[in-house]
């Protein structure tokens, strides 16, 4: 249908508008491994002194390496425990009947569309009194709970596209609802439930202003309070060669996940979480 | 067909939310509840979050003298003399041994000196064990003193009966109690200091420029790139779509540090001009006007994917039909998209815009990255003045209490407007009865 347009135009144009994406993409990763000249753009030497961070613990706050193994913690356990809650709290939402589902489901609803950061300073408190503040628990038990309603809401979408059919014929072959649940639906709905897993994990890597806030000490520091020591402490000489190195080995896992599941993701990206 | 008794379905179901439900309201709604809570207490670093004790200093004793407590009480708080009781020889006993002070309890026990020359004047008459050091004697006098001043107390009930025993007027012991008091109390001061400030005004605003020209920027821009790569072969298009999602998929602290990169005074822009003789500067940061550019872009690179991809499966879905139609009848690419792509996507802008106007309303984790409110409290908007107010700020003292004020406002926006949407969805065919138990 494009027969009497000439496209040439619109992708100029598009090049010109994208232009400092591209930019800034290529120079984050040509600059990790190259210096350049004080007021020149092209690159005059390949060195690996960026990358510097990775064994000498003096260059950020505290070991990469632990910040590290704490953001993989971080984003896993949220993962795991948001998918398996979701599971069957989207099910039950989804099709089973109860007292009050009116009720549940609109709850969840609101709580969906909710902008959760709102509760950020009374949950602070609440961790400080609960003595889980500066842990990496009570980080994981708040992005879990704020993370909760859109994995609901997102898992009940795949339950109901699971054609109504095949619990009918369970159920009518004598089995349990719990039975058709777990041998007949769960089967179906395999792959959301990979979907919201690496979402949500992708979801807690990236986590920025909950470890900032609630564990803002360097013990349980995950990778974006890390690299955010950074860019927020005016103190430091700005590097960016060496700032770009330690965004680019945090960033590695979320590109070649989203990469590798593109597809899959698209699915729950459209239901949209940042601004 | 079979019908299974209906009481297994609920506990069934019950039983499924029940793990959800505890987590959603043990750090979801409890927070939501709290948030009103602390916004109507004046908690801050210096009282603390859990219960205080009770304390009169000096500072205390100058703001009593605007309230109603008599100048009688206030002269009796200053000048409260020296009476040698129990507990002062005690205190004595502790200080210079058990000797002295039985001693000086049968000279004095029971006297009342008005000034403290006088009290050291009696622990001269000490005999048998004498303080020698007048430093020693001057300290001594002090552990006698009767006043309440500079005393802590743990407890309201050990604090009046402190109160009793210095003859204080009775009538003024409730003002010295709330004033000596170092925790957090009920107030309504937040609220009322919300509507009082010129600043909150100002965040208001800030907050207003920032939503709707970021808003106005992800929607109109999210619906060009939707619309060009539409009308691209499907490599081209993808192309574009990935570079312009990407943002979305980046951690947001190294999307803002590239932005820093290209901004900052050692950036790519300030090289490139340089080229051009023009002085390096910081772009993101050097006036307001500049400041708010950058904020709007960095928010609006992200934004705009999220238009992007619901526009563009919205066009996906528009029937090729109707647009070869439109060719044949030799519409323009112009024609095409003003009759017959943008009249079907009126409802994903709707719902995008009000989607998105809720999310920027309170969010503000990209300023706090970039310009952190700055220069000088131009960007500073509505939710990132509540995280200065209560968690973050260069004075240091925290009033969490007045921050929780400011949360609060916005989160009855975000109740009210996720009701709102409610209204939107289609409820009734969201909580139609599932099927098996019809």
């Amino acid at each position: 249908m494009t027969a009497n347009f000439r496209s040439m135009p619109v992708i100029a144009l598009l090049t010109i508008v994208s232009l400092p994406l591209v930019i800034m993409y290529v120079f984050t990763l040509v600059d990790t491994f190259t210096n350049t000249e004080p007021g020149s753009l092209v690159p005059n030497e390949f060195t690996t002194e960026h990358w510097r961070f990775l064994w000498s613990p003096d260059v950020g706050r505290g070991s990469v390496w632990v910040a590290t193994v704490n953001t993989f913690i971080f984003a896993s356990t949220t993962a795991l425990i948001v998918t398996s809650i979701s599971v069957t709290a989207a099910y039950a939402l989804s099709r089973l009947d109860f007292p009050a589902r009116r009720f549940f489901l609109s709850g969840i609803i609101i709580l969906h569309a909710f902008p959760t950061i709102t509760l950020i300073i009374a949950i602070f408190l609440i961790l400080q009194w609960l003595g889980l503040f500066d842990t990496l628990i009570g980080v994981i038990i708040v992005k879990t709970a704020l993370e909760l309603p859109f994995g609901i809401w997102i898992m009940k979408g795949f339950y109901d596209t699971v054609p109504w059919e095949i619990e009918m014929a369970g159920v009518q072959d004598g089995a349990s609802r719990f039975m058709v649940w777990h041998k007949l639906v769960l089967p179906q709905v395999q792959p959301g439930l990979a979907a919201l897993l690496i979402f949500s994990f992708l979801s807690g890597w990236s986590e920025f202003l909950l470890p900032l806030v609630l564990a803002p000490g360097s013990d349980s520091q995950v990778l974006s309070t890390y690299l955010a020591y950074f860019l927020l402490d005016d103190s430091l000489e700005v590097d960016f060669n060496l700032f770009k190195s330690v965004g680019l080995f945090y960033a590695v896992p979320v590109i070649l996940i989203y990469l590798v599941f593109q597809k899959k993701l698209m699915n729950i990206y459209g239901g949209g979480s940042k601004g | 067909m079979s019908r299974i008794s209906k009481p297994r379905f609920n506990w069934l179901g019950l039983g499924f939310l029940a793990p959800a439900m505890i987590v959603v309201v043990l750090f979801f709604l409890a927070p939501v509840i709290m948030t009103a809570f602390f916004a109507f207490t004046n908690m801050s670093t210096s009282t603390g979050i859990t219960g205080g004790d009770y304390l009169l200093s000096q500072s205390d004793l100058r703001s009593l003298a605007n309230t109603k407590a008599s100048a009688a009480t206030l002269d009796a708080l200053e000048n409260a003399g020296y009476r040698v009781d129990d507990a002062g020889l005690a205190r004595l006993a502790e200080a210079q041994g058990p000797a002295t002070a039985d001693e000086f309890r049968k000279l004095h026990e029971g006297d009342l000196f008005t000034s403290r020359r006088d009290m050291e004047r009696a622990l001269k008459d000490l005999r048998q064990h004498r303080i020698r050091s007048t430093r020693d004697r001057k300290l001594a006098a002090e552990l006698f003193t009767s006043s309440v001043m500079d005393q802590r107390f743990d407890t309201e009930e050990a604090f009046r009966a402190a109160l009793m025993t210095s003859g204080i007027e009775a009538a003024d012991h409730d003002t010295l109690v709330d004033e000596a008091y170092t925790g957090w109390i009920w107030t309504t001061k937040n609220i009322e200091l919300l509507a009082s400030l010129s600043s909150s005004w100002r965040y208001a605003m800030n907050t207003a420029i920032y939503v709707s020209f970021t808003l106005a920027f992800n929607v109109g821009f999210g619906l060009f790139l939707a619309i060009s790569t539409f009308y691209l072969s499907p490599r081209v298009a993808a192309t574009f779509r990935t570079i312009w999602f990407l943002p979305r998929v980046l951690p947001p602290v190294l999307y803002v540090l590239m932005w820093y990169w290209l901004t900052w005074d050692t950036g790519i822009i300030s090289t490139l001009a340089g080229y051009f003789g023009v002085a390096p500067r910081n772009w993101m940061l050097d006036t307001g006007t500049n400041a708010w550019v950058v904020v709007i872009l960095i928010n609006g690179f992200v934004g705009a994917s999220l238009g992007m991809i619901l526009f563009s499966s919205a066009i996906k879905a528009i029937p090729a039909s109707m647009l070869h139609a439109s060719e044949v009848d030799g519409a323009n690419r112009w024609q095409q998209v003003r009759y017959i792509i943008l009249p079907q996507l009126r409802w994903p802008i709707l719902f995008t815009s009000s989607y998105q106007t809720l999310s920027l309303l309170t969010s503000f984790e990209y300023i706090l990255l970039a310009t952190d409110g700055g220069p000088g409290g131009t960007t500073e908007v509505w939710a990132l003045a509540a995280y200065h107010t209560a968690l973050n700020n260069y004075g240091g003292n925290l009033q969490y209490g007045l921050g929780a004020a400011y949360a609060l406002v916005l989160v009855v926006i975000g109740i009210v407007t996720s009701l709102l949407y409610l209204r939107f969805f289609n409820f009734r065919e969201l909580v139609s009865k599932p099927r098996i138990e019809q």
